[in-house]
């Protein structure tokens, strides 16, 4: 709501002259919280990931028939499952899995991405119409369809998981990279740049990657909380991750029918794919802030 | 005879971020009845937020920090907000640059003419319909209907500016704002909407404060020219008087650089 | 705009040939014919009788020919028979049709009346606690994953609380309600797979809302409408909510993707007899010609919705509608 600032009543902070001042560490981290927060959670998760035979209290797969559904406590912090298998343990390297599968399923999206994104915008005409028309094509089947429908003929691996994942994320970046390229092309100094005979790899290092790479991150942050979703979605239906390999989502198929009996296993896996996510979400909302 | 409007050591801040900026730090202007205020400088010294100040439309981040705005006798800057409510439109109204980003583009010409009419007037539908034909003819648009029912994406710089007029005029304002109203269009559609201006000032009489940095414009149109550089007005004369023994160093500057490119 | 509606609709025709082509390709290019996985979970099945199938079908025909051969089949509306129990495919999608419409219609509608006016006030009010909170529970029910919240909710209010049945369609003595009773019944039963699918979906449109509120405000014609005379309220609601709101209609068509694929799961959860749960079946148990048919149509769907889309916003926004 805009403010009407009356002549008597005005509370003018007067902080520094209108110069540019160089701001501390400090400062520029207060300016981006998201950022902050988002790396700090990514990182602390990563770590880990990585860091999963040390962390974790138990194996993950110790079946423990005596301690059934047990509820947190000092030897389980996080309580036991139904095959009285160590929750947190599971956890640490459910976190893993989540994160690998992530990182590459969007790897490959983005490595096909650049390649028919730049295809598409440096050919023009019939390749690009033909790669575009490509993408149209997939962008109207709901995700989650074409991936069952996929799983349903392959056997559900990890492997196979990260690759149909892939293969079905390429258009976003394709059409970043895409644009970025088109809009160069019209760009004037770009042109003039090529009347003073600029070879295209000075071109794209100097001008189409870093005008291109912020929204492609962006994009590949966001498309690595998206596939985590896919995967405990798929994990959760059975046609993911299968146990005993642990991932969060396969975790929560027990949560359906232990319901009201045994609530940590519903609560736990849930958060940490929530907060997994919104890690994701602040790093893409504070790259966004950089980028302008 | 008494000033209509009178600004005295205005100074305007915003805040952006950690920063503020001053954008105006010392204007001082007054406007007679019935007559043209031309004020003149380049860009960022501070003229439209002058001119915005006087009814209080600035962006949410600015603020009035100090002075004083007289309009007709009263203080404009104690005024509160549902006060100035009833002057915007009906004794102070205001055209801009760029009339096409200036109109609202989902709805008709016709519509906002008749909502500038109906805002202070009690009119009905049908009255208000026929009192915007009659502005448009005003303006010299004949073809009424067919513009009531445009949409301004459909019409041209100029007719859009026209209609903007008409709308501004829709209340028989006292003192009419432009600014920059033909730095958009093309010179020929400049000519035409001028001398609309000055007919219309002179028809139906009311005082026009001209913000431009045009000094041709200013050299054919004025009564008097205030010259405002980096917030600060720094100069004050009549229309012949400012060409002829300008004083302030920046007025200068600004009619040599006419002067080179052949303009005055 | 005529012009822009034919070219839009001429374009339908090599997108839906795209869809089929893909969706053959998808279920046809998976290592192993679907009748050999078929013998595979039913060792009894001989090689003869597996041969017989493979005709019946028209698998042992070269690739090219029985896309074709299927494509004519589609465009009779004839989608084959499911393998489980040899009914028409078409008939067990239509009958599931309906409830799947219904949930997926209740919470657009939802989405639509929580998430406009909250984006609205958020922008309105941008920076104050109210914004802040509003960003945070966006976020955070943006990250939850959406079967995640039908658990805590199942758990809250069908166990502990006891107040919503757990999961089905309607009460197993439902013949026997009387009209009233049964109306109550299924809404009883539709209320959290409502409620979940609605949480999952109005946090991206409350910020899309908020995002085009904050950019209407700041566009130049607001200066003239405040210079008018227009109070606060009038600028807000009248000039600039107009223009934020026109890009969300276009939301309605591509909210389907999503929609679609989010009541596989929650169909699952609920025990909702839909065709996201149909879905799921036909993966789990191989059924072809269920799972090409369901792709297609989730293609279809979509391509549809896109379209409504494009073709609503250019009805709506005066500068498309009107090429000057």
């Amino acid at each position: 709501m805009p403010m009407w600032i009356r002549a008597s009543s005005i509370r003018v902070k007067k902080r520094s002259p209108s110069h540019h001042v160089t701001k501390s560490p400090v400062t520029k981290m207060k300016k981006n919280p998201y950022l902050v927060i988002g790396i700090l959670i990514i990182g602390l998760f990563s770590l880990i990931a990585l860091l999963a035979p040390l962390l974790s209290p138990d194996d993950p797969a110790q079946i423990d028939a005596g301690n059934l559904l047990m509820p947190p406590s000092g030897a389980h912090l996080l309580g036991t499952d139904s095959l009285g298998r160590d929750l947190l343990s599971r956890m640490i390297y459910g976190s893993r899995i989540s994160l690998i599968i992530g990182v590459i399923a969007v790897g490959i999206a983005v490595f096909l991405g650049v390649i028919l994104g730049s295809l598409s915008g440096f050919y023009g005409r019939f390749i690009d119409t033909l790669i575009m028309r490509f993408a149209d094509i997939m962008l109207c089947f709901p995700t989650f369809f074409l991936i069952l429908a996929v799983v349903a003929f392959l056997e559900p691996s990890i492997i196979n998981i990260m690759v149909i994942i892939g293969l079905t994320s390429w258009m976003g970046p394709a059409r970043l990279i895409r644009s970025e390229i088109l809009s160069l092309k019209e760009r004037e100094f770009i042109q003039a740049e090529r009347a003073i005979g600029a070879s295209s790899v000075r071109i794209i290092t100097r001008h189409l990657i870093p005008n291109a790479a912020g929204p492609v991150l962006v994009n590949a942050t966001l498309g690595i909380a998206g596939a985590i979703l896919l995967e405990t979605g798929l994990s959760f239906l059975g046609l993911g991750v299968q146990p005993p390999i642990p991932s969060w989502g396969n975790i929560l198929i027990e949560a359906k029918s232990t319901l009201g009996i045994a609530w940590w296993i519903t609560v736990f896996p849930g958060l940490a794919i929530l907060i997994t996510i919104l890690g994701f979400n602040f790093i893409a909302e504070g790259l966004k802030k950089i980028i302008g | 005879m008494q000033n209509l409007l009178e600004i005295k050591n205005l100074k305007v801040e915003f805040h952006l971020d950690n920063q503020v900026i001053t954008a105006v730090s010392g204007a001082n202007l007054d406007i007679k009845e019935n007559e043209v205020v031309v004020l003149a400088g380049e860009s960022g010294s501070g003229k439209t937020i002058t001119a915005l100040s006087i009814c209080r439309i600035l962006p949410h981040n600015a603020g009035i920090v100090s002075g004083s705005i007289n309009f007709a006798g009263r203080e404009m800057l104690t005024l509160k907000e549902n006060e100035l409510i009833k002057i915007r439109g009906r004794d102070i109204s205001y055209i801009f640059q760029e009339p096409v980003s200036f109109l609202n583009p989902v709805y008709t010409i016709g519509n906002q003419i008749m909502e500038a009419i109906r805002l202070h007037q009690h009119k009905n539908k049908k009255e208000a319909y026929e009192e915007t034909i009659e502005l448009l003819k005003k303006v010299k648009i004949w073809e009424g209907k067919r513009v009531f029912q445009s949409y301004p994406h459909q019409l041209s710089g100029g007719m859009n500016q026209r209609a903007f007029i008409a709308m501004s005029l829709a209340c028989q304002p006292k003192l009419l704002v432009a600014d920059e109203p033909t730095t958009s269009l093309d010179v020929t559609i400049e000519a035409e909407i001028l001398e609309l201006l000055m007919e219309l000032k002179k028809s139906l009489k009311f005082s026009l404060l001209f913000i431009t940095h045009n000094l041709s414009i200013a050299r054919k149109i004025a009564d008097r020219i205030f010259v405002m550089h980096k917030g600060k007005v720094v100069e004050e004369a009549g229309r012949e008087e400012l060409f002829k023994s300008p004083e302030h160093f920046h007025t200068k500057e600004l009619i040599n650089a006419y002067e080179r490119i052949g303009r005055i | 705009m005529t012009n822009y509606l034919i070219r839009r609709l001429l374009g339908i025709i090599p997108l839906f040939i795209g869809i089929t082509i893909i969706s053959f390709a998808i279920v046809h290019l998976a290592p192993g014919k679907p009748t050999q996985i078929e013998q595979a979970l039913n060792p009894k099945v001989s090689q003869e009788v597996r041969l017989r199938l493979e005709k019946l079908y028209g698998l042992d025909k070269p690739l090219h020919i029985q896309y074709i051969n299927w494509v004519v089949q589609l465009s009779k509306f004839n989608f084959g028979r499911s393998f489980i129990d040899d009914r028409p495919v078409a008939e067990k999608i239509l009958e599931r049709i309906p409830v799947t419409l219904a949930i997926n219609i209740s919470s657009l509608i939802l989405i639509f009346l929580i998430a406009i006016p909250l984006g609205v006030k958020s922008a309105i009010k941008a920076g104050t606690a109210f914004d802040h909170a509003t960003t945070v529970l966006v976020f955070l029910l943006f990250a939850a994953p959406t079967f995640w919240l039908a658990l805590l909710l199942m758990q809250l209010l069908s166990i502990q609380l006891g107040w919503l049945p757990i999961s089905g369609l309607k009460s197993l003595d439902f013949e026997y309600f009387s009209f009233g009773k049964k109306i109550l019944d299924l809404a009883h039963h539709l209320f959290l797979p409502i409620v979940v699918s609605t949480l999952g979906g109005f946090a991206g449109l409350t910020r899309y809302m908020r995002s085009n509120m904050i950019d209407a405000l700041k566009q130049p014609y607001i200066y003239t409408a405040r210079a008018k005379g227009l109070s606060e309220r009038q600028v807000i609601y009248k000039h600039a909510l107009r223009n934020a709101v026109l890009p969300v209609v276009t939301i309605i068509g591509l909210a389907i993707p999503g929609l679609l694929g989010g009541s596989v799961i929650f169909e699952s959860i609920f025990a909702i007899p839909g065709i996201g749960r149909l879905f799921y079946e036909a993966v789990m148990s191989r059924d072809y010609p269920l799972i090409m048919a369901e792709v297609v149509l989730g293609g279809v769907l979509t391509m549809l919705g896109n379209l409504i889309a494009d073709i609503a916003y250019a009805y709506v926004d005066p500068r498309i509608k009107y090429k000057s």
